[in-house]
């Protein structure tokens, strides 16, 4: 039913030169296994190179960038995959947008490297888990194109070698390089997410290929906390470095089938913060399954709250099959797996519920919500005269406001031109406005009208009621 | 009035003196120096800090002044405030052990009583003379020890006499200062090491209490009017410090926003702010509110200089004091009963877990507040100690413990008492349960591993 629910994988890889030695200790099939000549041949039919204008943001600063990398086609009618990872619409960390630095694609040129023949190609999204952008080829006509077919149904092994393609595209006429590595482990999860910790310094979306010559996935982030992923944020994990693994055929056949879409809220939620049972507090809990998440706040509104599950509540068990997370380090596996299912789906939790003297076990009913919007997809209104910006409150903004969830009602100052009115009259970044001449403002739309209405008014002072750091205060902009 | 009079006295002193004999700026200064130094005392105190997650005492160096015959000194609650041992060394390089008698960190004065049991001379005292009528262009000199240069003088001039600082600046030890007063500025030279020395005029007075200097600029420091220092100096030898009201309004300057608010000039204090659950809400009262009165007298700010008198006048009251606001709202006036509340400690006292490799802390109310907890139930963790098991557990600083082993902690004396229990037996895994944010969280600390237990825990 879920089509990411198939036992899809990550892989282990250790680059060429651990590996080497790593071979002659185990004595298994070599690099040279490998017909190089017909996988440089495969794997030019569908790399191209995407040139990328980008618009490179910070605050109200926005300046233009032309970008070389590489992109695969994955699809005959030209749907491109290329490393995404530097996208970044927000930070989820820090979410006001003027604090993180934006990069958006304005323009992709892709030129084909067979026959330099030149499309323009339109930006989609970025898969916020793995890293991977997706973009689609325009202006072709009835052109089709040799893509990547990717195998589904791989049994990864350790001690199996891959090649990885990736393209040198700082070079005028860009070359394919090969990589050959072994994959050295394969994390086992009910998603089986193997990791990689070789290939470093790759290129995201670089394909892997098997020694038959199949395509059977290519490199991605397991999970990066800096990605900007809101899920990711609700499930908050310390891990503060990307984990580059082998993003497997299923899931990419999936990504594929149906691309992300930049703004599109297709993760699904539950609404809780968490942490991991780690051995230590089963043994206090005297709750004795391999592991499980324990929840630790119900977003208020959210279907968490609504199911009936409460804090302190052990989940150990989602739709059956058991959730083995014992170290803070691997809650992604959880947070993966609830986003992957997406909104309205229905899950059930089994659920240990610790008492003083006894451990009740229920099962609970969710029905899955979108998860919040992230700050960089909230609506937003800029104000021309004073030159600021502000946008809609998201979930986000209450963890970095350290307040319960909804407790402030407006809209938050997102950025601001230095010099300008907001900016010298002392409005500031992350200013929640509460409140314009006495009238309350709860969302941009509010905020839009009123400062239209304002427009045709020409007042000479407009005072905002602002929340700042816990506190209120009044600010006058004089407008004249 | 007083303002007025004490301004003539000066003016006719400095008459009189120039009449019978003129005495020229260079014997102006040393007749001050003569008057002041001998009471001048180098201070080394060693204060004790917790938010490395273990007390660590740390040796500091400030300067203070002898202001009573029976060997009490002013000096800045920053440079003694949390000494567990204070050594002075008076003018004539004589060294002095002394205690610690008390302090308000809110106007960063501390007072310590020197032990003058080994000293066998008479100690000098200086005058503390009168910060209102002080002028701008006033001559003055700054006494202290900069950068632990003992004894030095410096010479300048009153700069402002009604510097504003924002209250948002904190302590090292973490309090909020400075609510409740204004500063001196002077350009006579102040360095780290002049805090808690005195700011003298030419007749010979202390009109101010050094304690900030701006880095990075010449000649930008800071004295607090002696007047203020007057008030606390005689709070703490009374009560140990200085006991205030509190009805949780933040204020915010007029200007600028009289029109909006259909307020005079000079007429009302603007509330900007209530604190969640302070008296001002529980008697209905709401930012926007402006408050004309306090039991029947006006009362203005303006401008940001005027805000301390504000908070000043409703502190000044006994907590429980019932004060009548008379308060313009939406262009009516209205009359609102507040009960004040006592504004107590900023900060909670400190303790070491040694053993679990953290230090928590007391949550008071004005914490509760300014860390916007939901109420002040449990302790605070202040610091955990980097890679003990506290650390190792996953505590963090800014975690609230509520439970320990399911045990609920209401606040530090739980704390402690359960602490000292299961660290007396040994007990090798301690379940906490914390709130971090609005999430409760478990966390385990592991101790007693292949160790010894460190003895040693208590705070004194």
């Amino acid at each position: 039913m879920n089509k990411h629910q198939s036992s899809c994988g990550w892989t282990i890889v250790k680059n060429t030169a651990v590996a080497g030695l790593l071979l002659l200790l185990a004595g298994t099939a070599s690099a040279q296994d490998f017909d190089f000549s017909r996988l440089e041949r495969k794997a030019r039919e569908s790399a191209v190179l995407l040139q990328m204008q980008i618009e490179f943001s910070y605050g109200m600063q926005t300046n233009e960038h032309q970008q070389r990398l590489m992109g695969v086609v994955v699809s005959d009618d030209g749907l491109v995959v290329f490393d995404g990872s530097f996208i970044g619409d927000d930070n989820p960390l820090s979410p006001m947008s003027s604090f993180a630095f934006r990069a958006t694609p304005t323009r992709i040129e892709i030129t084909m490297l067979d026959g330099e023949e030149k499309f323009e190609a339109e930006y989609l999204g970025v898969d916020r888990v793995t890293g991977i952008g997706f973009a689609r080829i325009t202006g072709a006509g009835d052109r089709t194109f040799t893509p990547v077919r990717f195998v589904s149904g791989k049994k990864f092994a350790v001690g199996e070698w891959l090649a990885l393609y990736s393209l040198l595209p700082e070079f005028a006429r860009p070359s394919l390089s090969v990589n050959v590595g072994m994959i050295t482990a394969l994390v086992e999860t009910p998603e089986s997410f193997p990791l990689t910790l070789g290939f470093n310094g790759y290129e995201l979306a670089s394909v892997a290929y098997d020694s038959d010559l199949n395509a059977v996935g290519v490199l991605g982030v397991l999970t990066d906390p800096s990605a900007g992923d809101m899920a990711e944020m609700d499930f908050y994990s310390e891990q503060d470095f990307p984990l580059l693994g082998i993003i497997t055929s299923e899931r990419l056949n999936a990504m594929i089938a149906d691309p992300p879409v930049k703004g599109r809220p297709d993760r699904a939620w539950i609404g809780i913060t968490l942490q991991a049972l780690t051995p230590d507090i089963a043994e206090f809990l005297r709750v004795t399954v391999p592991g499980g998440i324990i929840v630790n706040e119900l977003v208020p509104g959210s279907p968490a709250e609504a199911c009936g599950l409460q804090v302190g509540d052990v989940i150990y068990e989602v739709n059956g099959s058991p959730v083995p997370v014992d170290r803070e380090e691997e809650i992604a596996i959880f947070q993966r797996r609830i986003s992957d299912m997406g909104p309205g789906a229905t899950v059930q939790f089994s659920v240990l519920r610790p008492f003083d003297d006894r451990l009740d076990t229920l099962l609970v009913s969710a029905v899955l919500e979108a998860a919040p919007l992230a700050a960089s997809d909230a609506p937003e209104y800029e104000d021309m005269r004073l030159e600021f910006k502000a946008r809609d409150l998201v979930f986000s903004d209450f963890q970095v406001f350290n307040v319960p969830q909804g407790s402030i009602q407006g809209v938050v100052v997102s950025e601001m031109r230095e010099g300008g009115l907001a900016n010298i009259y002392g409005l500031q970044i992350g200013d929640v406005i509460k409140g314009i001449n006495g009238t309350p403002v709860v969302s941009v739309d509010d905020l839009a009208s009123l400062m239209t209405g304002l427009d045709q008014q020409q007042p000479r002072e407009v005072v905002f009621f602002i929340w700042r750091f816990g506190q209120t205060l009044f600010v006058n902009v004089k407008t004249s | 009035m007083n303002r007025f009079l004490a301004g003539f006295v000066i003016l006719f002193m400095t008459a009189g003196a120039a009449a019978a004999q003129p005495a020229s700026v260079q014997e102006q200064i040393y007749a001050a120096r003569d008057r002041v130094l001998p009471a001048l005392v180098h201070i080394q105190p060693v204060i004790k800090d917790y938010r490395t997650g273990e007390l660590k005492k740390q040796a500091v160096i400030g300067s203070g002044v002898i202001f009573d015959s029976n060997g009490y000194v002013v000096t800045c609650y920053h440079v003694a405030g949390k000494a567990v041992r204070i050594l002075c060394t008076l003018y004539d390089k004589e060294e002095v052990p002394a205690e610690y008698i008390g302090g308000d960190p809110s106007t960063d004065i501390a007072v310590v009583k020197l032990d003058l049991s080994g000293y066998d001379k008479k100690i000098s005292v200086a005058d503390f003379g009168d910060s209102d009528p002080v002028q701008v262009g006033q001559q003055v000199l700054a006494m202290g020890s900069p950068l632990a240069l003992a004894r030095s003088v410096s010479y300048g001039v009153i700069s402002t006499k009604d510097r504003y600082f924002s209250s948002d600046y904190r302590l090292p030890s973490g309090e909020e200062t400075g609510r409740f007063n204004l500063w001196i500025q002077t350009d006579a030279a102040i360095n780290p090491g002049n805090s808690g020395g005195p700011l003298v005029d030419l007749s010979g007075r202390v009109i101010g209490i050094n304690s900030r200097a701006t880095f990075l600029a010449n000649s930008l420091g800071f004295a607090i009017p002696v007047n203020i220092v007057k008030e606390v100096t005689a709070a703490i030898l009374k009560d140990g410090g200085v006991i205030r009201s509190w009805i949780g309004v933040h204020a915010q300057a007029m200007q600028e926003l009289e029109s909006y608010f259909g307020t005079g000039r000079d007429a009302g204090v603007l509330i900007a702010s209530i604190d969640p659950g302070s008296p001002a809400e529980v008697s209905y009262l709401k930012a926007g509110d402006v408050i004309l009165e306090v039991d029947g007298e006006s009362v203005s700010a303006r401008f940001v200089e005027e805000l301390p008198a504000f908070y000043k006048k409703i502190a000044g009251h006994a907590p429980g004091s019932r004060l009548k606001l008379k308060v313009l709202r939406d262009d009516q006036t209205y009359t609102f009963d507040v009960t004040t509340g006592p504004l107590g400690d900023l900060q909670g006292e400190d303790f070491e877990c040694t053993d679990w490799g953290m230090t928590v802390k007391a949550i008071t109310r004005q914490m509760q507040i300014s860390m916007q907890l939901s109420d002040t139930a449990g302790t605070l963790v202040a610091g955990v100690r980097q890679a003990g098991p506290a650390d190792t557990g996953g505590l963090r600083s800014g975690d609230v413990i509520r439970m320990v082993n399911k045990q609920p902690v209401s606040g530090l004396t739980d704390l402690v008492s359960l602490y000292t229990q299961l660290s007396s037996e040994r007990t090798s895994k301690v379940l906490l349960t914390v709130k971090r944010g609005s999430a409760t969280r478990l966390v385990v600390i592991k101790v007693y591993e292949g160790q010894e237990s460190k003895a040693g825990t208590s705070d004194e």
